[in-house]
């Protein structure tokens, strides 16, 4: 695996699937929306078809149509695990290596997952591999985050999303709520319905809720709410855009001297390139500083100071991150994403205990921002990164990297660039 | 992990080249009921790899009498869409693995849930 690719699958690993392993609890028995026009998607296909969900979450799409077989996939074994106990086929894989043969669905689903792709090389690899398994006139349809929401922009397409559980939600879950096996009769309909309405609640956690949802579940509490900018991970590494200072130039000389070998010897590289994934994945971690992306280049001290200031949390063990130039921009937004909790607004604190380890067990990863005052149990520990979309970026990514599929139908809804294509016969002479 | 499913599913170990179908080592099988649904089984047919299926239920022991090859106008035999209905939904592998047939490799199937993903170096 490549500098790149390991860095991206890093990344993936503490922000994306450790964060869902954790928080799975929580929206299992949720409070969750099929959005319609998936629903709509699915009620139109042709009875007899083959779909499948990728990516499929607690399997909430998964019960739709009766007259077609569903399975669904994910690399979550929680979510995994509650979607099999609500009756559903389900496999664990990982998107860009499917485990399905050529051409066997008629449709697939690919429902706010592919956002959570670090890097544009992976998320068309992650397309390619679900429009391989379509068969030809089969359909696709893609929903990811929508980088322009409706009444305001995240500025950056790069960002983590903390996690808070509902705070008015009384201790969210337990196993009680997990319906017990429907195995047998799972292809009835009225037992399937039934069975998803008592865990129907409002909001979706995995994707953008409406907003008249927002007002009447967050009544009292203050609509602020944090997310953390970053840089791509595509331009981390992308040596000839960066600009960094002098103190830095000897780190920098490392990166680019590897990255420029590596065609060249693996087992010597080796060493060095795991140290540097992990400079270079600590430098992706989310903000220790509230700043703007065109401070960090310009004065690494100030980073450096920034990161001293807060109180006592702050032990030295994050010299690590310190000594490293390359820094990425880091800034605070705040502005009501409509699936999550409101934070607090509490000055950022930072502590390096979990960053010096390493990536030991998955306890420790992600990042440890912890703002104060936050509600739940799994709170600054647990930030989900998303490569949000720019209108029209999905269904260019398709047209210019994916040739086998046809764009039918882009449009906007709620929160989310959609897509709709359909697999076509490619003809190589 | 029903047979449907496993009609699908092929090992994607880097390399490896005829990867389906997956051999099934089973240790825990189950059969439970599910409504028989003619239409569906029927239009399932032709998007199934038929010689798979068939060994499939033949390795569990299941296969009972089905035919080794597809006989023509099955949509209007009833007795034979139960056969495929029987083996395609209600006989569920809740243990067991998944073998490569290039490869050697194990997928376990654990709850009924086959586990695919890959290591780092097959991948």
């Amino acid at each position: 695996m490549n500098m790149m690719e390991e860095a991206a699958s890093r990344l993936e690993r503490d922000h994306v699937h450790s964060v869902y392993d954790k928080i799975a609890p929580y929206f299992n028995d949720s409070r969750y929306k099929a959005w319609p026009k998936v629903r709509q998607f699915l009620l139109d296909l042709q009875p007899g078809s083959i779909v499948a969900d990728i990516g499929c979450g607690n399997g909430k799409y998964l019960h739709i149509n009766e007259e077609v077989f569903k399975l669904g996939c994910d690399v979550c074994r929680p979510l995994v695990d509650f979607a099999w106990s609500q009756g559903h086929e389900v496999q664990m894989c990982d998107g860009l290596h499917l485990p399905y043969r050529d051409g066997c669905f008629d449709a697939v689903l690919s429902i706010a997952v592919i956002h959570h792709l670090s890097t544009k090389e992976r998320r068309i690899r992650a397309i390619k591999e679900m429009a391989r398994t379509l068969r030809v006139g089969g359909r696709i349809m893609i929903y990811v985050w929508a980088m322009e929401q409706k009444r305001r922009k995240f500025e950056k397409q790069d960002i983590f999303v903390p996690w808070n559980p509902n705070p008015h939600v009384a201790s969210g879950f337990n196993g009680e709520h997990v319906k017990p096996r429907r195995r047998a009769t799972a292809q009835s309909v009225s037992e399937a319905i039934d069975n998803t309405e008592k865990h129907r609640k409002v909001r979706s956690t995995s994707s953008v809720a409406d907003e008249e949802d927002l007002s009447r579940s967050v009544p009292q509490q203050r609509t602020q709410r944090l997310w953390f900018f970053s840089r791509s991970l595509d331009s981390v590494f992308d040596f000839g855009s960066l600009a960094i200072s002098r103190s830095s130039s000897r780190d920098l000389s490392t990166l680019s001297s590897t990255s420029g070998e590596n065609e060249g010897n693996k087992s010597n590289q080796r060493g060095r390139g795991r140290g540097l994934i992990k400079q270079v994945s600590s430098f992706f971690s989310p903000p220790s500083v509230i700043g703007s992306e065109e401070d960090v280049f310009g004065s690494v001290t100030d980073l450096h100071k920034g990161q001293k200031d807060p109180g006592g949390n702050n032990n030295n063990t994050g010299t690590e991150n310190q000594s490293v130039a390359v820094s990425l921009a880091q800034e605070c937004g705040s502005w009501a994403l409509p699936d999550l909790v409101s934070l607090q607004r509490e000055p950022l604190k930072q502590s390096e205990d979990e960053r010096e380890g390493g990536q030991q067990g998955e306890e420790q990863q992600g990042s440890t921002l912890s703002p104060q005052g936050s509600e739940g149990q799994v709170e600054g520990s647990c930030l989900r990164y998303y490569h949000v979309f720019r209108e029209g970026e999905l269904a260019e990514l398709i047209e210019n990297h994916v040739e086998e599929l046809h764009v039918k139908h882009a449009y906007f809804d709620h929160a989310n660039w959609c897509v709709v294509a359909e697999k076509v016969q490619l003809w190589k002479i | 992990m029903k047979l449907l499913t496993h009609n699908m599913l092929t090992s994607h170990v880097k390399g490896v080249s005829k990867g389906y179908p997956l051999l099934i080592k089973a240790t825990q099988v189950k059969v439970n009921e599910v409504d028989f649904n003619p239409k569906f089984v029927s239009r399932m047919i032709p998007k199934l790899e038929w010689g798979a299926l068939v060994q499939a239920a033949e390795g569990l022991g299941h296969r009972q009498d089905l035919p080794g090859e597809l006989v023509s106008d099955y949509e209007q035999n009833e007795d034979f869409l139960k056969k495929v209905h029987r083996i395609l939904l209600e006989v569920e592998v809740m243990e067991g693995c998944l073998q490569c047939p290039e490869s050697g490799r194990e997928f376990p199937i654990s709850k009924g849930i086959p586990n695919m993903l890959l290591n780092e170096d097959e991948v």
